[in-house]
């Protein structure tokens, strides 16, 4: 361990605020030891002869110690780090009187301050540093108090009619924040999240109110809010409609949070939300007659709680940002109810997906709303089984109206039966696919940063994933005596339609875009690595598109056959009463359509995605080329680009298919050096062109059709809000190529000298949260 | 969250309050008997722009480990520190096959004396050092606002590899820049 020897006390002394002096020598006496079974042995003397030995700041340390253990050391006596430490003359505690009387505006006045505290809570920050900070929250919790009687900042404060309405008011809207905090802590508990980065829920020993009922804080609230209205005449109206509502934003938060585990109808769910966003907008009118009490907030209070950590200032945001912020937090109350609506497991998807893109993301608190949404008791959305969200999902993908799926499957009980052993097959991988799909969900609730880190994990799993639905693929052909085909037809070899590892590496091929997406988004990325990432994603996303291309031909040609055999087998088995092997699911044409449509958006998204990323591939590196573009074509002084290449593309590695391409290869696609730059513009401008005329029809049937023709149903807005940007991106390429196609043709320059073009441009590279789809990084070209 | 650390600003600089130096900067390496000289310099220097002060173990831990990877840049009339650079270097085997990894800790510059190139200086001593000792990769945190430093470790052949959410005290969060500098083996860290 750390030599703890004069030296320490020497260089605390230096300290320009030194504490109050002590003498680290004057020890005290040992104290008398005295216990059976153990001999009490004064070491004092060997250790002080050993420690004189050592260098001063020598550390005798195990291979145990590590960093983490030297950050969380203490140096006693250092006012940043000793919890007890005091300046001369200072108090342990703040003399600030609970008891005194409150003017109707310091009401007002404390509980915005309230507001605001837990506000950064929600943020992120500890409650010691926020609400904790409240001297009247903290004479309410400690002691801890029992009953509702004893949650009071004022002992024995009394309940009888004679008390001061407006410490009954205070007392009453602490009681409700307190609970408030309580369960929105639980849920966050229950939840996945990452304590200290998302949120901290810890509570320093304190409960919130844990064991006092809500109901009965609730009629607290009422009857706080009763005596306000029956004293009103002794207020200025406004005055008694600024605590009032207050008040009852506290009882309508408690009833949301109430409901919200109910999972049941969203219209109802969604009244308080509803009366809360009413209530927050009247709260902010009225905010100017608060009159704020400073003295009964203090960081001294953290001296009390059970914490190593000295005080640290209060974080308080702005009332503007307290205003925004819970704005937000009610707007996505409402809306995060929506998902309840199930319609497809695509739409759920997407859901998720739109719902967590948005900027800034939704609190914790709304997004463990959201997974409680999802999970809960492993009951999807409070009434759907993961069995039937998968299996919906695989009969959009890969399986409309398949024999696969057909829930009569389960009850055949003769062992040799194909449909047995189907059933049995299809069990087997929904046991070793339902988690990871699951987790796909649940990646995308949490921050955008963890959403990149926690994706690439999956990859790993989802490789398996994939290897394993190919074994049992191979299993259930031989029980559908399934015949193989030539794919691509103009073609290829014979082979089988293999649906549940399509179904695989379809989702394999979706994280992997997903990765580099966030990439973008996050601002992972140096500029000079633009051109090579956004060939990365136009390769992934066409590779996908036309997978998707071969399970469109697969289940057409499934389909095709199925509905010849079922003509037929329709008068046989109506005949002999037999459930012949052929038979189709119910709906069969219901679920061809739906699968067809989902087929038809999703390969034009994919096919999109790679045209505008291989344009904007194509105009970064024409832009290198010219010179324009800060940062690239220069030799960095440590490691090699080879070496770079491997630690971005370390994730995908190990990933089977699509290989990944040697650095050697990935240089030369990206910088093309067969092309000149004039034609890689030209094919910039055109792939550009191609998908904002792709996007345009995209958001045609968004628009037109209803959700549920590009699956977004309860998502609707925020689809065509990302199309519309996607869409403005691809305008944005096909401008910038054209300008500096232009300038290259006024520059009149012979092939090959690039360099003069770049006088008479200036190329300016946006942050994510400057363009019109954050992953979508458009370079902006002016004129000089 | 191991590796919690606030790291060089370059916030407070700007053209007119640099200074310009008498002569050139002097820079060398550290070693413990220049701990009473230098360390609480050091501290001072390091702690001016942030917000948790480190206690005096953590430097210890760095300094009496790896103090021939600490690198100081000294005022040359007056020998006052005006620079540091604190790295350490470990085998790194949370993750199969194990790596030896440099870490720089902490870097600083006074604020007068920033712009004239001394933290890439200190940061290539510590480099050369490393990979003098084999390092097979060097990584490092950088707050995200911190713009300056990202360009200069990035100038430097680092690269982004991943963003860590609220990762300081003050609520910012951190890119973890990586520089490889040798070939690794099949297997890979993800985290």
């Amino acid at each position: 361990m750390v030599s703890l020897s004069k030296e320490l006390m020497d260089l605390s002394i230096n300290d320009p605020n030194p504490g109050p002096n002590f003498d680290a020598f004057q020890e005290p006496p040992p104290p008398a030891l005295s216990s059976e079974g153990i001999v009490a042995q004064d070491i004092t003397q060997r250790f002080l002869s050993a420690a004189a030995t050592l260098e001063p700041g020598e550390i005798i340390k195990d291979g145990f110690f590590t960093l983490f253990e030297s950050v969380g050391a203490l140096e006693i006596m250092d006012p940043k780090m000793d919890s007890g430490c005091l300046a001369p003359g200072e108090s342990l505690d703040d003399d600030y009187d609970v008891a005194r009387p409150l003017l109707p505006s310091e009401v007002v006045g404390i509980i915005d301050q309230l507001l605001s505290l837990e506000m950064a809570w929600h943020l992120g920050y500890p409650l010691s540093q926020t609400i904790f900070t409240s001297v009247y929250i903290e004479r309410m919790l400690n002691p801890a108090p029992r009953t509702l009687q004893d949650a009071d900042f004022i002992k024995n404060g009394g309940d009888g009619s004679l008390r001061d309405p407006m410490h009954r008011a205070l007392r009453a809207y602490c009681l409700g924040l307190l609970k408030s905090c309580f369960y929105v802590n639980e849920r966050i508990k229950h939840e996945h999240s990452y304590e200290e980065e998302d949120f901290v829920t810890n509570t320093y020993n304190r409960s919130l109110l844990e064991t006092i009922d809500r109901y009965e804080i609730r009629d607290e609230i009422m009857e706080a809010r009763k005596i306000l209205h029956e004293t009103r005449h002794t207020l200025p109206d406004e005055m008694t409609h600024a605590l009032g509502f207050r008040l009852e934003f506290r009882t309508a938060f408690l009833r949301a949070i109430e409901l919200s585990e109910l999972r049941s109808d969203p219209e109802s769910l969604s009244l308080p939300w509803a009366q809360m966003q009413g209530v927050w907008e009247v709260i902010n009118k009225t905010r100017h007659l608060g009159k704020p009490v400073p003295e009964a907030f203090s960081t001294k209070i953290q001296r009390r709680l059970a914490s190593t950590m000295p005080p640290r200032p209060i974080v308080q945001p702005s009332p503007e940002e307290t205003y925004e912020h819970f704005k937000k937090l009610i707007a996505d109350g409402i809306n995060v109810l929506n998902v309840l609506n199930y319609a497809d497991s695509q739409s759920l998807l997407n859901f998720v997906l739109h719902f967590q893109a948005q900027k800034p993301q939704p609190l914790v608190y709304i997004r463990s709303i959201l997974q409680n949404f999802l999970f809960n008791d492993m009951v999807i959305l409070g009434r759907l089984s993961i069995r039937q969200v998968l299996d919906d999902d695989l009969s959009i993908v890969v399986l409309p109206s398949s024999l696969l799926l057909d829930p009569a499957n389960d009850s055949v009980e003769a062992p040799h039966h194909p449909r047995y052993a189907i059933a049995h097959q299809m069990e087997l991988f929904r046991q070793r696919a339902a988690q990871s799909y699951l987790d796909i969900f649940r990646a995308f609730c949490q921050n955008r940063c963890r959403v990149r880190r926690t994706l690439f994990h999956s990859l790993q799993d989802w490789e398996m994933v994939q290897t394993d639905a190919e074994e049992i693929d191979q299993l259930l052909q031989l029980q559908t005596e399934e015949k193989p085909l030539v794919y691509p037809p103009s073609g290829g070899v014979a082979s089988h339609s293999l649906p549940l590892s399509s179904w695989a590496y379809h989702y394999k091929l979706r994280l992997m875009e997903w990765t580099v997406q966030l990439g973008f988004e996050l601002e992972i990325y140096q500029p000079s690595e633009l051109a090579g990432m956004y060939w990365y994603l136009s390769y992934l996303s066409k590779t996908r598109a036309r997978h998707l291309e071969r399970i469109k031909f697969f289940t057409t040609h499934r389909l095709e056959a199925s509905l010849a055999t079922t003509n037929i087998n329709a008068t046989a088995a109506a005949a002999d009463g037999t459930g012949k092997i052929n038979t189709a699911s119910p709906h069969p044409s219901l679920q061809h359509a739906r699968s067809q449509s989902y087929l038809h958006v999703t390969t034009l998204e994919a096919a999109l995605t790679s045209e505008l990323a291989a344009a904007l591939c194509d105009l970064y590196t024409a832009l290198d080329r010219l010179g324009l573009m800060q940062g690239t074509s220069r030799q960095l002084p440590y490691g090699t680009d080879a070496l770079r290449y491997e630690v971005r593309m370390r994730p995908f590695v190990t990933v089977g298919l699509p290989e990944l391409p040697t650095f050697e290869a990935f240089l030369d696609t990206v910088t093309q050096p067969g092309k000149q730059t004039a034609s890689l513009l030209e094919g910039a401008a055109r792939a550009a062109a191609h998908a904002r005329a792709g996007l345009d029809r995209l958001l045609h049937l968004g628009s037109s059709g209803a959700a549920t023709e590009v699956f977004a149903v309860g998502s609707l807005d925020r689809w065509v809000e990302r199309v519309r940007g996607w869409n403005k991106a691809a305008v944005a390429v096909g401008e910038a190529a054209s300008t500096v196609s232009k300038a290259i043709v006024a520059a009149g320059v012979a092939a090959g000298d690039d360099g003069v073009v770049a006088e008479r441009l200036r190329v300016e590279v946006p942050r994510p949260d400057k363009v019109d789809n954050e992953w979508w990084i458009v370079p902006k070209v002016t004129e000089k | 969250m191991s590796e919690r650390k606030d790291s060089w600003s370059d916030k407070k600089s700007s053209a007119n309050q640099h200074i310009a130096l008498p002569g050139k900067l002097r820079y060398i390496q550290y070693q413990h008997s220049l701990e009473s000289q230098y360390l609480p310099a050091i501290r001072a220097l390091i702690s001016k722009d942030l917000s948790e002060p480190y206690s005096i173990y953590v430097y210890r831990y760095f300094l009496c480990q790896w103090g021939h990877l600490c690198f100081m840049a000294l005022h040359p009339t007056d020998s006052s520190l005006i620079g540091v650079v604190i790295c350490k270097l470990e085998m790194h085997s949370s993750h199969s096959p194990p790596t030896l990894r440099g870490y720089i800790a902490m870097l600083a510059v006074s604020a007068e004396y920033r712009g004239q190139g001394v933290a890439t200086a200190l940061v290539k001593m510590a480099i050369d050092a490393m990979i003098k000792g084999n390092a097979d990769e060097i990584v490092l945190e950088t707050e995200e606002t911190n713009i300056p430093a990202m360009r200069l470790y990035e100038r430097l052949g680092f690269l982004r590899s991943k963003k860590l959410h609220r990762y300081y005290l003050n609520g910012n969060s951190a890119y973890r820049l990586v520089l490889l500098l040798k070939e690794s083996a099949t297997d890979f860290c993800l985290d």
